[in-house]
């Protein structure tokens, strides 16, 4: 196989790999938006003042939440959702990447994600 | 439920003026919660930084189905702007409210100022190339790092200069809970000699990770409050829809006009806070 031959199918697979990857953001989003739409009816019909409080995001007890209807679970998932879309679409990229082996690329990726779980970890230790 | 409607009101304003002057909503939603609700700063900086992932992730995803914006160059950035939201994160939760009041009414007066002078229009200049321009290299030869992250017709040039402005546009949406465009897109255009029409895409999509890195610092402190973030978020997201359709039938000159007003007197409001 020539040089221009095997640019060409490498250029291919990346276009196919960022089409895809824009669909994940975009349907990320409408799910995203769904889930908050959701919590905010609830809200709503709650009689909930978005100025009274909302109650923090506690993992352990979202599923039970979710399964009473409680507003904040769903717009907890809903934020949720929006912050996993980019998180999703660096690692979706990342794994495009290694199937096309740009191990530079695939470096980056996991630099990123590195830097988002070292926020994550020193938020979790530090109290401020 | 008058609140919460308001919110999504205002939510839709700032995303609609964000989408029709490319400037993304952040830098409305802060001081309209800070100043319409009287929600503590950086609360208001949290909800801001979720509605600027949602505007991002919506267009981004446009931008490279269109294979539009440059991934490589975009995520080569992204490790430099999430290390910058990350520093910037953490340093937010020491600094006083009133010094983040002060810093986001020196962001607003700097957009104001630029925008009064008709910079838009010199963004359009293509920049000259230099002597660190990279060549394209032939087929078949080895491609260097920096030239596999030219685009089509063009190329990536001053990749110092790009690490440098994307650690400080992080470490600014960080604090601030803006997308950072304002930084992102002049750095890659002007210093960094990539078109401007692919380095408003690849900025937009940048956003949000930059954005994403900052508020999951800000979900574990406990800085977004879910009632305020869920209206407020829905509304960006109506009005940045609305926005991007309605674009081409509003006349800009009139809208950066009034953009500029309500960005000064915004300023204004901030300062006075901080000062009495």
């Amino acid at each position: 196989m020539t040089g221009d031959r095997q640019a060409a199918i490498h250029d291919a697979r990346a276009a196919a790999a960022e089409y895809r990857i824009g669909r994940l953001l975009i349907a990320m989003t409408y799910v995203a938006v769904g889930l908050l739409v959701v919590g905010v009816v609830l809200m709503i019909a709650d009689g909930i003042s978005p100025l009274s409080g909302g109650p923090g995001l506690d993992l352990a007890t979202l599923g039970s939440q979710l399964v009473a209807l409680d507003p904040a679970a769903f717009l907890w998932l809903g934020l949720l959702a929006v912050v996993a879309a980019p998180i999703g679409r660096v690692i979706v990229a990342g794994v495009a990447y290694a199937r096309q082996a740009d191990w530079l690329m695939v470096a980056i990726a996991l630099g990123i994600l590195a830097i988002i779980a070292i926020g994550v970890a020193s938020a979790l230790t530090v109290t401020v | 439920m008058v609140v919460g409607l308001l919110m999504l009101g205002a939510g839709a304003v700032a995303g609609a003026f964000g989408s029709l002057l490319g400037l993304g909503g952040g830098i409305l939603i802060v001081p309209l919660l800070t100043l319409g609700f009287g929600l503590p700063l950086r609360e208001a900086v949290g909800v801001s930084l979720i509605c600027v992932i949602m505007t991002s992730s919506a267009a981004a995803g446009v931008f490279l189905e269109r294979h539009v914006a440059n991934m490589r160059l975009g995520m080569t950035l992204e490790l430099f702007t999430a290390f910058g939201a990350l520093v910037g994160g953490s340093i937010a939760f020491l600094l006083s409210d009133q010094l983040l009041s002060f810093l986001f009414a020196a962001l607003l007066l700097y957009v104001a100022v630029t925008m009064a002078r008709g910079r838009g229009a010199e963004l359009e200049i293509e920049p000259e190339p230099d002597r660190h321009a990279v060549t394209i290299p032939e087929p078949g030869a080895r491609q260097t790092a920096l030239s596999r992250l030219s685009g089509e017709g063009y190329r990536v040039h001053s990749l110092g200069f790009g690490v440098i402005g994307a650690t400080g546009a992080g470490i600014t949406s960080a604090l601030l809970g803006i997308g950072g465009g304002v930084i992102k897109v002049p750095l890659m255009h002007l210093a960094m000699g990539v078109p401007l029409r692919v380095a408003t895409a690849t900025s937009n999509m940048m956003i949000g990770i930059t954005a994403a890195a900052s508020a999951l610092i800000y979900i574990i402190h406990g800085g977004i409050d879910p009632y305020v973030a869920g209206p407020t978020a829905i509304g960006v997201f109506i009005g940045a829809t609305a926005g991007s359709r309605l674009g081409h039938r509003v006349d800009i000159r009139h809208l950066q006009l009034l953009f500029v007003i309500v960005l000064v007197y915004t300023a204004v409001q901030l300062l006075l806070r901080v000062f009495t």
